[in-house]
């Protein structure tokens, strides 16, 4: 992280922005049952290598905007004394949010993988970033 | 800039609301409940380390104070609250008799006519509870009494919160807030209860809901069947020709009841007092949301 300059994070924190809730979206759908945002925060994590680019702290604002969208449902396990917890679960509308926008993200992917291959990254610098077009 | 990494739980919360400083106060409510029941997750799984050493793991994965109000920030402004705040300031065409097409009149009208009945409650509860606990205090089943009348009173606070978010519009935490762990023992969670500002805001309110739901029940339904009843009583008069209204103490407005012309002065008048009527529940409206905000919201 300390590594990288102030315009790659603003970079990856704006692509982010909008991916989190697809991310958040596909964990509750394949867990296929309520969980709670730590559950969800520790299975963001085991995604993969990319787990740590996303604080974990900022799941929490992104579940709370899904749930008020309807994407997600949510329901308070209160008890008087003790911390309460917010459990999460997938709508029927957000499973349709979910199939849209993987196809969105499958087109964006392929678009800037074409626009990257394409000649964007100079031969001989060999851009480690460039990815692998499908 | 270097603020020092918080080593406890306690003072990354307070590092949190520092920096969460001026966001609305549900919004930073809802952030602490979230980062609290987060840390608390994070120590349960982790019973082997220390607290300093858990804090400087979850700065690294959870992120800094500084980062996650930022995200709470950007957040507050995608969220859809129950009156989304319009992206362009709202015509001015018609100034003063636009509010009658803003729906927060009418839910704070609703939440007028509301009040009387929850303030009655409210009230009703907190006495009943209060003097229980005090009576109750000689005898052994005192404590666990006034610990959970406490409890209901953070309950009824939060049902209340939301009864004022979705009607006045005031941003309200989202969820409970976070009592005392509960494994604490019962001295602890007394101890907390009672040094708790919240606890004894929560129950001024409720007390002072009983005043405040009637003196908005009377004003609402003065004001509305005052206005409506005078409007719709010239109306009357002016289509079939008999005035049934009458102000003895005063022969001047009397006679004027019995004329046309001055039919028509009494209607526009009553239309007039109507428009008045829906701006007092607007401020009413604002001015009960900040007293809820500032009385109900633990920081």
């Amino acid at each position: 992280m300390t590594d990288e300059t102030a315009y790659t994070r603003k970079f990856r924190k704006e692509l982010m922005a909008g991916l989190s809730s697809l991310v958040l979206l596909a964990v509750l759908a394949r867990a296929g049952r309520e969980m709670y945002g730590y559950e969800i925060a520790k299975a963001v994590k085991a995604e993969g290598e990319g787990g740590l680019i996303f604080k974990q702290g900022a799941i929490y604002p992104v579940l709370r905007s899904l749930n008020a969208t309807g994407l997600l449902h949510s329901r308070v396990e209160a008890s008087a004394f003790g911390p309460p917890r917010r459990y999460y679960d997938i709508t029927d509308e957000g499973r349709k949010a979910l199939a849209e926008w993987q196809f969105a993200w499958r087109d964006m992917r392929e678009f800037v993988d074409d626009a990257l291959s394409a000649g964007a990254v100079p031969p001989g610098t060999q851009g480690g970033h460039a990815g692998v077009g499908a | 800039m270097p603020v020092s990494a918080p080593e406890t739980v306690p003072a990354y919360l307070a590092q949190l609301r520092r920096a969460l400083k001026g966001a609305p106060a549900g919004l930073i409510a809802d952030a602490l409940a979230d980062c609290e029941d987060h840390l608390n997750s994070e120590m349960a799984q982790n019973p082997d380390l220390s607290e300093t050493q858990i804090l400087v793991a979850v700065v690294e994965t959870y992120g800094t104070p500084e980062e996650i109000a930022q995200e709470y920030r950007d957040m507050e402004h995608t969220i859809t609250t129950p009156f989304p705040q319009p992206e362009s300031t709202p015509e001015r065409r018609f100034g003063f008799f636009n509010v009658v097409s803003d729906p927060r009149t009418y839910s704070a009208l609703i939440y007028m006519l509301l009040s009387l009945a929850t303030g009655i409650f409210y009230f009703t509860w907190t006495v009943v509870g209060i003097s229980l606990s005090i009576s109750l205090a000689v005898l052994i089943i005192g404590v666990p009494f006034a610990l959970l009348f406490i409890a209901s009173i953070r309950v009824l606070s939060h049902v209340e919160g939301r009864i004022v978010e979705a009607l006045l519009g005031v941003r309200m935490p989202r969820r409970l807030p976070a009592g005392p762990a509960a494994d604490e023992s019962i001295w602890t969670k007394i101890r907390e209860a009672f040094t708790d500002i919240r606890t004894w805001s929560s129950l001024l309110y409720m007390l002072l809901m009983l005043p405040l739901g009637i003196a908005y029940f009377i004003i609402g339904v003065v004001g509305l069947s005052l206005s409506l009843g005078v409007t719709a009583g010239s109306l009357y008069g002016l289509v079939t020709g008999e005035s049934h209204m009458q102000i003895t103490d005063a022969p001047v407005l009397n006679h004027l009841l019995h004329t046309a012309p001055g039919l028509i002065v009494f209607a526009l008048l009553g239309v007039l007092a109507f428009f008045v009527v829906l701006h007092i529940a607007r401020l009413i409206g604002l001015a009960h949301g900040k007293i809820a905000e500032g009385l109900l919201v633990r920081l």
